[in-house]
């Protein structure tokens, strides 16, 4: 066990006898407990706000009586096991009425009865256990998501057996041929049948299709929904007309294979832009939902917890070290630093003073401060970023919208060759003019044409996705196929981010390890990147300290005592003062791109402690790999020169820009597509959001900020960047998968319109055809499935 | 082949039935969870001993 | 007052139990008959040992006695556990068991006296016919009943494909069966169909009742013992739910192939053979399914003789339903039609797939259901099993062999045009084959025997559990 924690944990899963979750577990709960030092979690500590009324108004429901319903989202589930511990763990509270969990999106709807059980000591038994559950919100786009795969099933499902059904009636006609071996009455009571299954098909199943073409026909233009809408109408009514008076052709089984394949297209594509969005989702964290507001403020220091819903505009709020600020606003009190990583994706602390913003979200780390709001809910900052991704989850792919333009030339262009035939054959047989001016407008399947783009980037987006490079936009796939340059940012991107010990220089009698020992000592109050970056560095040391008084100086250092001796641990200016002695400078120096921790006593300097960035560990891979590929490799940054070109040349990048603004960034991108270059950008930080919008295609790293993620078209969630080299391959495949699709589906046509227009092709002729060449354009996508990448089975 | 006259209706209602069944189990949520319910059968301990839990701890897969 | 927090083992205990005798029994009649095509003499004289009555006694028995009480005990079984709830009467559910062995009596006794209505498979006459759709409307109402009141909310999938197999055998039976009795205790009836309409009819039962009864029900029981068994979920549960619908669109219609270059219309023969063959592919999506459930298990396959039992069950259903949509095909069925190509086909999917799968859940369950932790000799099942296999092989062997040559010999034609061989000459060809068969029937009853034995060593002694208990949240109700 490596706590106490843990061990209460197990204890309660043998308590409870719930021991056979260690024997169905098929994964380590890693995250079960992250943190040694702070198992329960801040906002359990007011967990018993969640039993407000007003703080579950979003989501909890009530039902009859004392029942109510909530939707909780499930932190730590690592495999099946665990969905079965809580399951158990939950349905044994007293009072607890049903717990159902859904084994793939984490979530969790218990029901419970409000006088025997409140929902702050449900949360609290999720704990115990050692996960999270936060509650969920509905009315997300989860939700929306739901209802329309829902729908979409039930179209599909009804097209699907009206299809095989249908199929099963035609083909005694077309077998049997008029060789005189099927009486008329049979032939007609098989198209009566079919007919009235065709209906459902032609009603529910396709009516997204002719409200599609409505509205396309009403704003003007010639979408891919017009000649769909026009084929299984004209085919139709039709065969409606045929077999009520028992002559001409039935085209029911063409209708409903027809719309079979093209909702199968749809329902495909829909299933890859929810699995873009929910991981996408699972990105945004919740914003706290209790604030301590200062009703007296400043007279009155008083604070009282309540719920931010019930918080306006101009009022104050007190944030405690450790808690998250629940608004945006202002400070107008105390001096402290705030994490601020959920924009700068760097956990290095901003320190504030009176005066500065504030973010909703952002994490209070060293002392109090007195805040006043100035955005709440869906003011803030961070709603803001959500509405992005939301909005950039719906809009339309713009592969799509050209597809679209495209399809509008071969619509017109279908529309005259059809009305032609018509009128042709009118003049040559009157009585085959209706049947082969339909069978046209059937065979000409722009089916093909519209799987032909989603099923490529269903699967590639899929393959993408089990690799963990996240596509948010449809575009980015082409577009990342084409790019020319490169253009990496450095902290975050190609290396870590993170501080890491590199050096260390004792100066003193005291041993290295012993060093790093008090500097931990000294630093264990700390939570910011250096500190964590020393404690690493000082876990196998022996020694402990125990530390007497330390003060903490923002942006200087720390000083404490250690058996009774003075040390200080910080910038080497602050720790000059203390040792007496001026800073080493000799020794600084061919260490400027490090960050430089000194540690002095009274006695005289003791060690110097170079942090620093480490590259990630297949950037030099990627590198070689793109320009290998042909492409040019640039790297911009704001850092400075020195520790630019060291990465630089580490990496064998030429193309090298240093201490660069945001605004030089977008500029040097914005030049480089000027000349022609198709931009490739390749960011975490907020700094860089802007550049990452202009490019071509932008690519975040998933531990990045949450506005790059909102800002680029992929998301590397894998963070290796082998995968994004991958991903190139894979787009170029893309690219080309989609060209042979769309090749195809043209010459289908071209090849296939002149046979009908001539009289050629019968009813059935029609339907094979149509999914003949439908199935060729997803057996070719399916090209693009690359087998699982060590994931399990699916 | 009067017989037709017979099946080919039989068949028609046995499809609206289908799809009657088929939309009430999208309605109740039966395909919400393609994954869960594997597992959930194997969670189910139906072996004769009353402490299952004591028994067998070994590790499997 | 029952008691609700426990599962009703009883009448899943009695069908089990009821699985491995009449196992026997038909087993049994099957070697007679077998036995009699080899030594006619057997039947001495005696009208209700010929072989004409005793082989719809046979197809009867192992069928619905053996796989109807493997059926009714695994689908009792699952429903129950998956549903988290107690079968909705004890009451209604040993009326079923009840009524069943009744019905097996009946037909034990009126079919060697000659009663038969002569449709395959729908042999047994009206007032019989009454009796099983009074059990089945029951059974019906017991499975849904308790479906109903489950406390899970999801409904796993087995339980979907038990629910089809018993409405779809429903129809099938009360369609098929429509008949104008006209004497009581001559228990003699006339179908509602007659000539090509009742083939028609017939065979769309007649394959129904293999698609619905033969392999949807079992798929159920397969699609819940495998798992349970090898201890791994299954492979895909997504493809058991699309496989389960696209068996239910594609299984009704494929009943013309069986009446191939008869008096039925071409047109109906091609939809036939078109729609058998558009089978395979559902047919062996469930078969990959179940059988990768077993990976990260595979090393279980080496001790585990019931792990043996349902893969290879699963092996032979592949074999037969990639054997049966090429035999459906007009111009293969021209050579096998009639011979004993089909019979071998019958009993791969019969002893292959159906009786193994059972057998490998029966060995899973019975111990469960005596508070054992497994049968009491783990050997004893690997010998049945090995005996079993071998027995399969060689009867399927032997029947591919002697009716690939029936077939050649009966259309083998002089260039005259007159029939190169004569009907007993084809017979004589064909006599050691049978042979082969009977000893391959043989070894699979002796297997049967082994398992008999091995039951009842672990049942004697056991204390047949009443009290497993449903999971239920402490102080909840629905």
């Amino acid at each position: 066990m490596c706590c106490r924690g843990c061990q209460a944990v197990a204890e309660a899963i043998v308590a409870g006898g719930l021991a056979d979750y260690y024997r169905h577990r098929t994964a380590k709960s890693g995250t079960a407990a992250p943190d040694a030092a702070d198992v329960v979690p801040e906002w359990l500590r007011q967990a018993k706000l969640y039993d407000l009324p007003e703080v579950q108004q979003s989501f909890v429901r009530q039902e009859t009586g004392e029942v109510r319903e909530a939707s909780l989202i499930l932190e730590g589930i690592v495999c099946a096991a665990c969905v079965w511990l809580n399951e158990q763990h939950l349905s044994g509270l007293p009072g607890v009425l049903s717990v159902e969990i859904n084994y793939s999106t984490h979530r969790a709807r218990v029901r419970w009865d409000n006088s025997r059980i409140k929902l702050s000591e449900i949360l609290h038994a999720v704990a115990e256990i050692g996960y999270t559950a936060h509650p969920f919100d509905p009315g997300r786009q989860e939700q929306i998501f739901l209802k329309e795969r829902q729908a979409a099933l039930r179209r599909l499902f009804i097209a699907g057996i009206g299809m095989m059904q249908v199929m099963m009636y035609a083909i005694p006609a077309y077998v049997a041929g008029g060789d005189g071996t099927m009486p008329p009455w049979i032939e007609n009571i098989m198209r009566w049948a079919s007919l009235v299954l065709t209906l459902p098909v032609v009603g529910y199943s396709a009516w997204p299709f002719f409200l599609g073409a409505w509205r396309d026909l009403r704003l003007r233009q010639a979408g891919m929904d017009v000649p769909v809408a026009l084929g299984i109408g004209a085919a139709f009514s039709a065969s409606v007309y045929s077999t009520v008076t028992g002559g001409g052709e039935v085209y029911f089984d063409s209708i409903t294979m027809f719309v079979f394949f093209l909702l199968t297209g749809r329902f495909l594509e829909m299933g890859a832009r929810r699995k873009a969005a929910d991981a996408a989702e699972k990105l945004v964290k919740m914003l706290p939902a209790m604030a301590s507001r200062l009703p007296a403020y400043p007279g009155d220091q008083t604070d009282e917890l309540v719920a931010v819903s019930s918080l306006s505009s101009g009022e104050y709020l007190l944030v405690r070290p450790g808690e998250s600020v629940p608004a945006d606003g202002v400070v107008a009190q105390g001096v402290s630093r705030v994490d601020e990583s959920l924009l700068t994706g760097e956990s290095r602390p901003v320190p504030k003073n009176v005066g500065e913003k504030l973010i909703a979200g952002t994490i209070n780390v060293d002392s109090p401060l007195v805040m006043q709001i100035e955005g709440l809910g869906q003011d803030t900052v961070l709603s803001g970023i959500v509405r992005l991704l939301d909005r950039a989850l719906a809009e339309k792919p713009a592969l799509a919208q050209v597809a679209d333009r495209v399809a509008s030339w071969f619509v017109l262009a279908l529309l005259l060759v059809a009305a032609g035939t018509g009128v042709a054959w009118y003049f040559i047989e009157p009585a085959r003019a209706l049947w082969i001016t339909v069978a046209v407008l059937v065979v000409s399947c722009p089916c093909a044409l519209s799987l032909a783009t989603p099923a490529a980037l269903t699967a590639a987006t899929g393959s993408l996705t089990r690799l963990g490079l996240l596509t948010t936009r449809g575009h980015a796939l082409e577009t990342l196929a084409m790019a020319t340059h490169f253009v990496f940012d450095k902290t975050g991107t190609l290396t870590s981010g993170k501080m890491s010990l590199l050096e260390t220089i004792t100066l003193g009698d005291i041993g290295r390890n012993r060093c790093l020992a008090m500097a931990a000592a000294l630093e264990r109050a700390s939570e910011h990147a250096i500190a964590n970056a020393i404690a690493a560095a000082a876990a196998d040391c022996e020694d402990r300290f125990s530390i007497e008084e330390t003060t903490n100086l923002p942006g200087s250092g720390i000083e404490g005592r250690i058996g009774g001796q003075r040390y200080r641990l910080g910038r080497p200016a602050f720790v000059a003062e203390l040792c007496g002695t001026p800073v080493p400078d000799a020794l600084l120096h061919g260490r400027e791109s490090a960050t430089v921790v000194a540690l002095g006593s009274e006695n005289g300097w003791l060690a110097l402690f170079a942090l620093g960035d480490t590259l990630r560990p297949d950037a030099a891979s990627l590198i070689k790999g793109l320009q290998q590929r042909g492409k040019t490799v640039v790297l911009l940054s704001g850092d400075q020169e020195e520790a630019v070109q060291q990465v630089a040349q580490q990496l064998g990048i030429t193309e090298v820009h240093a201490a660069m603004t945001p605004q030089g960034k977008l500029d040097y991108v914005r030049g480089l597509q000027r000349e022609g270059a198709v931009v490739a950008m390749v960011g975490d930080g907020v700094n860089d959001a802007p550049v990452l919008a202009a490019a071509g295609v932008s690519i975040a790293m998933g531990g990045g900020t949450q506005v790059a993620r909102a800002s680029a078209d992929m998301i590397l969630l894998s963070e290796r960047l082998f995968h994004l080299l991958a991903g190139v391959d894979i787009s170029l495949k893309t690219s080309r998968i989609i060209r042979q699709n769309l090749a195809w589906a043209f010459i289908y046509n071209l090849i296939a319109i002149p046979l009908a227009a001539l009289g050629h092709v019968t009813p059935w002729m029609a339907g094979i055809g149509m999914s003949a060449s439908s199935l060729m354009v997803v057996l070719n996508a399916l090209r693009l499935v690359e087998p699982d990448a060590g994931k399990g089975r699916k | 082949m009067e017989i037709l006259y017979l099946i080919i209706p039989i068949s028609v209602i046995l499809i609206f039935l289908i799809i009657w069944v088929f939309l009430w189990a999208v309605k109740h949520g039966q395909f919400d969870d393609m994954e869960g319910p594997a597992h959930r059968i194997l969670m189910d301990d139906d072996s004769s001993h009353t402490e299952p839990s004591e028994e067998k701890r070994s590790n499997e897969a | 007052m029952e008691a609700q927090t426990t599962y009703n083992y009883k009448v899943v205990r009695q069908f089990a139990i009821m699985t491995v005798v009449w196992g026997i029994v038909g087993m049994l009649v099957g070697v007679i008959i077998a036995a009699e095509l080899i030594w006619p003499q057997m039947s001495f004289d005696l009208p209700w040992l010929t072989f004409g009555r005793l082989r719809p006694l046979h197809t009867n028995a192992v069928i619905f006695a053996f796989g109807g009480c493997g059926l009714f005990a695994a689908s009792y079984y699952v429903v129950q556990r998956t549903c988290h709830a107690r079968l909705i009467s004890d009451g209604l559910a040993a009326f079923t068991f009840w009524g069943w062995q009744v019905v097996i009596l009946a037909a034990a006794i009126t079919l060697p006296l000659g009663y038969t209505s002569s449709k395959e498979y729908a042999e047994l006459e009206w007032p019989i016919d009454i009796l099983i759709t009074v059990i089945w409307v029951v059974y019906a109402i017991v499975f849904f009943g308790t479906i109903m009141k489950r406390k899970t909310s999801h409904i796993y999938v087995a339980n979907w494909f038990f629910g089809a197999y018993i409405i779809t055998i429903a129809l099938l039976h009360i369609v098929n069966n429509a008949e104008l009795p006209v004497s009581f205790l001559g228990m003699k009836s006339y179908s509602a169909y007659a000539g090509v309409q009742d083939a028609m009819v017939q065979w769309w039962y007649g394959h129904n009742a293999v698609g619905f009864f033969l392999t949807t029900a079992f798929l159920g029981m397969m699609y819940y013992f495998v798992p349970k068994q090898a201890g791994r979920p299954v492979y895909s549960y997504r493809l058991s739910v699309v496989h389960f619908w696209a068996l239910i669109f594609t299984y009704m219609w494929a009943g013309p192939h069986h009446l191939h270059y008869t008096a039925l219309p071409d047109w109906t023969q091609s939809l036939g053979m078109v729609f058998s063959l558009i089978l395979l592919a559902p047919s062996w999506g469930g078969m990959i399914n179940g059988i990768m459930t077993l990976s990260g298990a595979w090393h279980k396959l080496r001790t585990d003789p019931i792990l043996k039992f349902l893969v290879t069950s699963l092996s032979f259903y592949g074999m037969s339903t990639f054997e049966g949509p090429m035999m459906s095909i007009k111009t293969v069925n021209a050579l096998s039609h009639y011979t004993d190509w089909t019979v071998g086909h019958v009993h791969s999917g019969a002893l292959g797939w159906v009786s193994m799968v059972t057998i490998g859940s029966m060995y899973y369950l019975i111990p469960r259901l005596f508070g054992r932790e497994q049968m009491h000799s783990i050997k004893l099942v690997t010998a049945h099993f090995w005996v079993a296999t071998i027995g399969v092989v060689l009867y399927i062997a032997a029947l591919w062999i002697s009716g690939v040559m029936q077939g050649l010999m009966w259309r083998a034609v002089n260039a005259d045009g007159t029939l190169t061989y004569s009907f007993a000459e084809a017979v004589k060809m064909v006599y050691p084959f049978y042979t082969i068969r009977l000893v391959g029937g043989v070894l699979f009853l002796t297997g049967m025997l082994i398992m008999a034995y091995n039951v009842y060593k672990t049942v004697a002694g056991s204390r047949a559990v009443d009290d497993a208990a449903i999971p239920a949240p402490a102080g909840a109700h629905a």
